[in-house]
């Protein structure tokens, strides 16, 4: 040992360290603590999975989708957030959409080239599709009554406009505003490239009903929970395929809610697993 | 002498001498010259880089940032100049007095005449009146008068004598009177009067270890906004390629920001306001020295000055007159004050000693008595005072009147049949514990001996003091006296001059000690001193001013040398020390505070074509972008030309608590730093907006 | 009560906490790294290592064991994840391949814990469990270790000894990382965190689809992720994820592991230099700027001022109902001001200013309060610049805590200074005039170009949080960002001990009245000025062409 060179000395003690902090850290510790979680949370430490007549439906942790093979949203359940996590709340493979606040343009599909939602229009087609299912306007600001995001490119970039389209609104569909500033406006030609143009997002006067987790992807993906104001705004329906009362309903929408935590921690949240698993083991 | 009199500050800057400096500065952008300055270096290779700019795409825009990026080097070129030539004066007034003079050396007995150059350290000259002394070295035989006025602008002749501590002279002066010989010390060419020649032109300036820190923090700021205006390249490439439908600007087109943009963005961004005047300030600092009449052998000894922890002065001269006074005379019980002030100042008009003629001004200014010249009592025979007797005194009318020594006198009551009453010795107890020097009046009258009372010496505080060791306490420095008085004595003066601690009987040794234990604890320690027993202590403390009259030896050890000899200038060479630091430190903050306003110019003069929300930033609504450019670039010229005065003056200096100084400076150049350009960019903007191509 | 007040609640929860436990955790880890008696199980470990536990290192040695030990280790992790497939518990994983792996290892041992990967495609639970959290632990305690020698750098007088850095290591992990993982572990397990060795877990939903639920040693791993300011994910999604993060109050806990460390640091550093005045000093610079960027970021997200989350009514893009905005805002500000990089929701989503604000926390370096060690160092190095300027103007040589701040000393702290901003700016920019830099753009314009600036940002300061839409596990990115990592942490450790082996050297300078007092809201205030226009000079041009360019339209 003390005929090797220092700086290779120097090495077998870093590569000693590391083992043995390795067996400590990497071994020792995390099979302590398993079984230490074993013993006292059983259930949470696996995953806090919830059954139904003996099987294992989902985890109280994990949101899920409730939607058929087709993907149609299935009335008789309160539906989950939209989700980037795969097909949706798919566990192996989590993930946000990552879109930014100001992605409004979308690429139109053209021949052979798949197009690109932006996220405005992302969150203006998922606002007119709950509209429709739950039976409330699926209008909000910024988006076109056909559920892409109302944006115009103004040409030329700087000075006066000659030419206004309608980017998101693929021909032959009407543009939201006929004119703007005197210049009609005409819908975008797919594979047309508009980059030149100003970017002008217009509000619009539509006010939203749907609130705000309805119609936007969670960090996860896998967002168990929607809001009171969602859980709500769908007691409706839910009552209604399933025969129950409202105040029924809403009486287990708020046994399912989840309050602050302290009173002052996150937000009032509603778990849509545990309450539709409330909803099947309720008779009408 | 009023406190803002005394305050430290420097000569005015002269409009003239702007004009005058004009071709030096032109010489200094020579690159080689420039290499110094990195800072600078970068803003001169960006004006030759936007000159070959204009030249091949010749706009009025284009032209006008090449000249004023011309404009900002030659002011900092000028900024260095002018310091450079307040000093040069100076040195021309010194190099007047350095004649080639011929020597006249004594080879064994004989005489040999020299040149002086060719004199060598141990040769002894012979220097007579009327002639120069031919270069520096102590008096090894004779005395003279020696009028030094060609170094200290001092009129009056100094004494110099051979041993002692005023035996030193400095070549280039000359002898009024009589004859010396003169061992040389110096070699050739590095005499007295080359080195303050050096000096005072800033020839060989070394940069000291703090300009030296600064310029580490400056290159690494300039590196930082290279890197920063530098990679903007690519990104605003792509910015401009993300928005095809944007034309072409000035600031910015498909390759990206202008080369004339990028270069005035770098130029206000690097810190080329102190880039600009750091070495004036250096220069401005010694020179500020040098008007006080003080020779720092270095920058470093200067910096260190406005570090001192601790101030070691000596008591005689500095905190007190140089000798004790009359204070008070004593009279014994029988004996009314008017008599023995009468006794006192007859046994003291013979006595020339600084005491005994300080005994007839106080008799005269207490007790009315008028100044008799000896000459005046025909009658009189006078006793001068001696080391031996230790007593003046006169006998007139068979009457004898003495002074002295408290022994001595009362020996000499005794020997002539008196009897001194205890009361007399508790007098000359109480004056002594009580720090003062007691001297006994007797006389003999006839047949009869008595001690008529006792005069009281006092070491007198020159007025002041107290309030400048006040200061001094604020600013975190410790005043030690020095003195060879008995603790006691040293006690009662210490407490009266307000310093704060003293060391008593001193010996060199002691003093030495004394410093290397203050710096033990890491403390920096000043002190000045003449005698050859001091320069042991000079070359061991950190700043060390050796007095003009001293020793050769003294002043090879100190690192400062007084020609004043006014040992109380060592608080105002502290005070230098401190402006020299607090200045550089000012206007760095100013000059990166100034660069957030130069932003809000720049950024949305480039970028807001392409992103019209950044016009946000422009908050000062700067008329268009070309003028917001030029604006900034006009006023991180003009903010180097306006500094100069500061520059060469320093800030403002007051003593006071780190804590309050670094507050004022903050709000003055920190907060001042910030705010002035917006103003400053605005008014610019407002005037050249209507300049064609604005 | 409204999400505002909530919010702020919060946030002020968070503090009071913080405010508690600095103390005695502080006090804890100065009796930790400055008593000579050593723990029996210590013992053992050093007879292991073969090193002599009561022999200090100079600067020089110091560094070179840090360096021995991070070599070794981004050796091993790089080994681990090519041979997981061939080893236990790898659930079937393929070798990580060689870019990934790379960088991860990298990643990883240089506590930026930056995800080029997807943890539930990507990492088996022994890659997981005995690579990647080994090196949340140790990374943790190296960048402490570093701390205190710098510290002791100042502590100490005439000596060249910094300390033991296996000495250090060994006690920053067996004393003060591993006890309280341990219990946090199981707090977490308490609130919904697994914590099994299972495979993913076939179940059939109430629709009737397909669903796997994973499994894996989760708790043990996420709780040192926060606790040492790693950040790197159990999961793809990281603390969004429900398994890693299940509650509203884990969330609150997961942000005060996060900053307890770095918090608790000055108390330490104060007690160390013998004045905690001095201590409170550094933790006042940290907490003012931490306030008021938590703050700012709250504000920034709750307005939502942006096309998309005007369109929806909240910023809720990325977000999870349980969190809520303003939690979320919180942990994000959180995790970017010290360099833990975990998120529990998508920074690339939020509005453009508060993407701001978690990319200007970055860029700040990493010091508000920082990662553990790292953070309060570099806060060091900052004071260190500041008292160099701040001192020339009181007419003084500068001297922070007794110590002259000359040439050498400005040098190493001008070189630890330009390290950073010089990777990211350079990086960036290469990024940006390259084709494989703009091809991993998700979004266009200068949200796109935001997204290149944080992954430069993030790894170049150790974070290693994304702004997501990048495509970063191609090799060029993978390289690159790989190589920011590896500079962004070690050129700096370099210069930090050598900075400490030049202030231990000197002799101390005693304090006078003339003395820049460093304790004082005065001084406190300057160091954030510095702080802020230094950095906001050094990035304004990079940042107007991404979040402000977006979020002032």
């Amino acid at each position: 040992m003390q005929r090797l060179p220092a700086w290779i000395r120097g090495h077998l003690a870093a590569l000693r360290a590391l083992l043995v902090l390795t067996v400590l850290l990497g071994a020792a510790y995390p099979l302590v603590v398993t079984g230490a979680a074993q013993a006292v949370f059983n259930d949470k430490a696996n995953g806090s999975l919830i059954e139904k007549d003996g099987r294992a439906v989902g985890s109280a942790l994990i949101g899920q989708r409730f939607t058929d093979a087709e993907g149609i949203p299935v009335g008789k359940y309160f539906q989950s957030r939209p989700s980037a996590a795969g097909d949706g709340y798919d566990p192996t493979s989590t993930s946000a959409s990552n879109l930014g606040p100001e992605d409004v343009v979308d690429t139109l599909p053209a021949s052979g080239e798949e197009g690109r939602q932006s996220l405005l229009t992302q969150v203006c087609a998922r606002s007119k599709a709950a509209g429709e299912l739950e039976g409330v306007s699926g209008g909000r600001p910024y988006c076109t009554g056909d559920g892409v995001g109302a944006v115009l490119k103004v040409f030329p970039a700087v000075g006066t406009p000659t030419r206004v389209v309608s980017v998101n609104q693929a021909c032959p569909a009407v543009p939201f505003v006929a004119a703007y500033q005197g210049v009609g406006v005409e819908c975008g030609k797919p594979g047309e490239d508009y980059a030149a143009g100003r970017t002008v997002p217009v509000r619009g006067n539509a006010t939203a009903v749907l609130p705000a987790d309805a119609v936007t992807a969670s960090g996860s993906g896998l967002d168990p929970h929607i809001s009171l104001a969602y859980a709500e705004l769908q007691a409706p329906r839910v009552a209604r395929e399933r025969g129950l009362a409202l105040p029924r309903v809403r009486e287990l929408i708020g046994e399912h809610t989840t309050g602050r935590a302290l009173g002052f921690m996150g937000e009032p949240a509603v778990n849509v697993l545990e309450l539709n698993l409330a909803l099947d083991g309720t008779i009408g | 002498m009023s406190t803002s009199e005394r305050r430290v500050g420097g000569g005015l800057l002269d409009p003239g001498q702007l004009v005058r400096s004009l071709p030096a500065a032109l010489a200094k952008l020579n690159p080689r010259t420039l290499w110094r300055n990195p800072v600078m270096l970068i803003v001169e290779i960006g004006a030759v880089f936007t000159t070959v700019l204009a030249i091949l795409d010749p706009t009025f825009f284009g032209w006008a940032i090449v000249v004023w990026l011309w404009l900002t080097v030659v002011f900092a070129n000028l900024a260095e100049a002018v310091a450079e030539g307040r000093g040069k004066a100076q040195a021309a007034t010194l190099r007047a007095a350095k004649r080639d003079t011929v020597a006249r050396k004594l080879v064994g007995d004989a005489i040999e005449t020299v040149g002086a150059p060719e004199l060598r350290p141990g040769d002894r000259v012979v220097v007579e009146a009327g002639e120069i002394i031919p270069g520096d070295g102590d008096v090894v035989e004779g005395i003279a008068s020696v009028d030094e006025s060609a170094i200290t602008g001092e009129s009056a002749p100094v004494i110099r004598e051979s041993g002692g501590d005023r035996s030193a002279v400095t070549g280039g002066t000359k002898v009024l009177s009589d004859r010396i010989v003169v061992e040389i010390t110096q070699r050739p060419g590095e005499s007295f009067i080359d080195r303050m020649i050096s000096l005072v032109e800033g020839a060989n300036r070394q940069k000291t270890p703090n300009e030296i820190a600064l310029n580490i923090l400056l290159a690494a700021l300039t590196v930082i906004f290279l890197a920063a205006t530098a990679t903007m390249q690519p990104m605003a490439i792509y910015a401009k390629a993300a928005n095809p439908g944007i034309p072409d600007s000035l600031a910015l087109t498909g390759d990206g920001v202008t080369g004339l943009v990028l270069v005035s963005l770098l130029v206000c961004l690097i810190p080329t306001t102190i880039g600009a005047l750091l070495s004036a300030i250096g220069i401005a600092g010694m020179d500020r020295l040098v008007q006080r009449n003080v020779l720092a052998m270095s920058g470093r000894a200067v910096e260190a000055a406005g570090d001192v922890n601790t101030l070691l002065l000596d008591k005689t001269g500095t905190i007190t007159l140089g000798d004790r006074q009359a204070a008070e005379f004593v009279p014994v019980a029988e004996v009314g004050e008017e008599e023995l002030a009468l006794a006192a100042q007859l046994s003291s008009l013979a006595d020339e000693t600084p005491e005994g003629r300080s005994i007839v001004v106080f008799a005269k200014r207490a007790y009315g008595l008028r100044e008799r010249e000896p000459g005046e009592l025909a009658t009189a025979e006078w006793v001068p005072f001696t080391a031996q007797t230790r007593m003046s005194g006169v006998n007139m009318d068979g009457r004898q009147v003495r002074k002295g020594a408290a022994t001595a006198v009362m020996k000499w009551v005794r020997d002539h049949g008196g009897h001194p009453t205890d009361q007399v010795g508790h007098l000359v107890d109480g004056i002594s514990a009580s720090g003062g020097t007691p001297l006994v009046v007797g006389e003999v009258d006839g047949d009869k001996a008595r001690v008529l009372g006792v005069i009281h010496l006092k070491d007198v505080v020159k007025p002041g003091m107290a309030e400048r060791f006040a200061e001094m306490r604020r600013m975190g420095i410790r005043t030690v006296m020095i003195t060879g008085d008995n603790p006691l004595t040293a006690k009662a003066i210490a407490d009266e001059a307000g310093v704060d601690d003293f060391l008593a009987e001193a010996t060199p040794e002691d003093k030495l000690a004394l410093i290397k234990k203050e710096q033990e604890g890491g403390r920096l320690v000043a002190m000045t001193g003449d005698g050859t027993n001091d320069a042991p202590a000079l070359a061991q403390s950190d700043v060390g001013v050796a007095m003009n009259t001293g020793t050769s030896a003294a002043k090879e050890a100190g690192n400062m040398v007084d020609l004043d000899s006014n040992p109380t200038k060592l608080i105002e060479i502290v005070e230098i020390g401190k402006q020299l630091l607090i200045t550089r430190g000012a206007l760095t903050t100013f000059s990166i505070a100034n660069d957030v306003a130069k932003y809000f110019a720049i950024i949305p003069a480039m970028f807001a074509a392409v992103y019209p929300g950044l016009d946000t930033l422009n908050i000062m609504r700067l008329s268009s972008p070309q003028s917001a450019i030029l604006s900034a670039v006009i006023l991180n010229a003009l903010i180097i030309i306006a500094l100069i005065p500061l520059a060469l003056r320093g800030v403002r200096y007051r003593p006071a608590g780190a804590a309050k100084l670094l507050s004022r400076n903050l709000y003055l150049y920190g907060l001042g730093g910030v705010v002035a350009p917006f103003i400053g960019i605005k008014l610019i903007d407002l005037i050249i907006q209507f300049f064609p191509g604005m | 009560m409204g999400t505002a007040t909530a919010g702020a609640l919060f946030v002020a929860s968070l503090i009071l906490a913080l405010a508690l436990v600095h103390r005695p955790l502080g006090d804890h880890m100065y009796r930790v790294y400055t008593t000579t008696r050593h723990l029996a199980a210590e013992r053992l470990i050093y007879r292991l290592l073969g090193v002599n536990a009561d022999a200090e290192q100079r600067w020089s040695a110091y560094a070179r064991g840090v360096l021995a030990f991070s070599v070794v280790s981004i050796l091993f992790l790089y080994g681990l994840q090519r041979l997981q497939d061939k080893l236990f518990l790898s659930l079937g994983m393929d070798p990580v391949p060689d870019h990934v792996a790379w960088n991860t290892a990298v990643s990883f041992v240089t506590n930026t814990n930056w995800q080029a990967y997807s943890g539930e495609s990507t990492m088996g639970h022994l890659t997981q469990m005995a690579g990647l959290a080994v090196q949340n632990f140790v990374s943790a305690a190296v960048g402490m270790a570093v701390a205190m020698a710098l510290v002791r750098g100042f502590a100490r007088n005439r000596t060249d000894n910094l300390g033991n850095f296996w000495v250090d290591l060994v006690r920053g992990t067996v004393r003060i990382l591993l006890p309280i993982a341990f219990v946090g572990a199981l707090v977490l397990v308490a609130g919904g965190l697994v914590q099994n060795f299972a495979a993913p877990q076939e179940i059939a939903t109430l629709t009737g689809g397909a669903q796997s639920v994973t499994g894996g040693p989760v708790a043990s791993q996420e709780v040192i992720k926060e606790l040492g300011t790693n950040g790197g994910g159990f999961y793809n999604v990281n603390s969004a994820h429900p398994f890693e993060n299940a509650t509203s109050w884990t969330n609150w806990f997961e942000i005060f592991l996060i900053l307890v460390l770095p918090f608790s640091l000055p108390r330490t550093f104060g007690r160390m230099v013998g004045q905690k005045r001095q201590g409170n000093a550094v933790l006042a610079v940290m907490a003012v700027l931490a306030l008021a960027s938590v703050t700012l970021t709250n504000v920034f997200e709750l307005t939502g001022n942006a096309t998309v989350p005007q369109a929806v009514g909240a910023a809720m893009e990325g977000k999870e109902v349980r969190f809520g905005v303003a939690n979320s805002a919180t942990f994000g500000a959180a995790t970017t001001l010290t360099s833990t990089g975990a998120v529990d929701s998508f920074h690339d989503s939020y509005t453009p200013l508060g993407g701001m604000m978690v990319m200007f926390n970055m860029m700040l370096g990493e010091v508000a309060p920082g990662g553990v060690g790292a953070g309060l160092y570099g806060m060091l190095v900052l004071a260190v610049i500041t008292v160099f300027v701040a001192g020339l103007m009181v007419g003084r040589t500068p001297e922070y805590l007794g110590k002259r701040i000359g040439a050498r000393e400005i040098k190493l702290a001008s070189l630890y200074f330009l390290v950073t901003p010089i990777l990211v700016l350079t990086g960036t920019a290469l990024a940006m005039g390259n084709a494989d830099g703009l091809a991993g753009m998700l979004n266009t314009g200068p949200h796109g170009f935001s997204e290149v600036l944080y992954a430069f940002t993030s790894a170049s300061n150790n974070n290693g949080s994304a702004f997501g839409g990048l495509t970063v596990n191609t090799p060029w990115y993978d390289t690159a960002l790989g190589l920011c990592m590896a500079l962004g942490r070690f050129l700096p450790i370099i210069f930090v001990l050598a900075l400490a082996g030049s202030l231990a050297r000197q002799a101390p300078v005693p304090e006078s009245a003339g003395t820049l007092p460093t304790h004082r809201p005065q001084f406190v205030g300057m160091v954030v000025g510095v702080t802020l226009i230094l950095i906001a000079l050094t990035f304004l041009p990079a940042l107007a062409l991404g979040p402000l360019a977006e979020g002032l339209s």
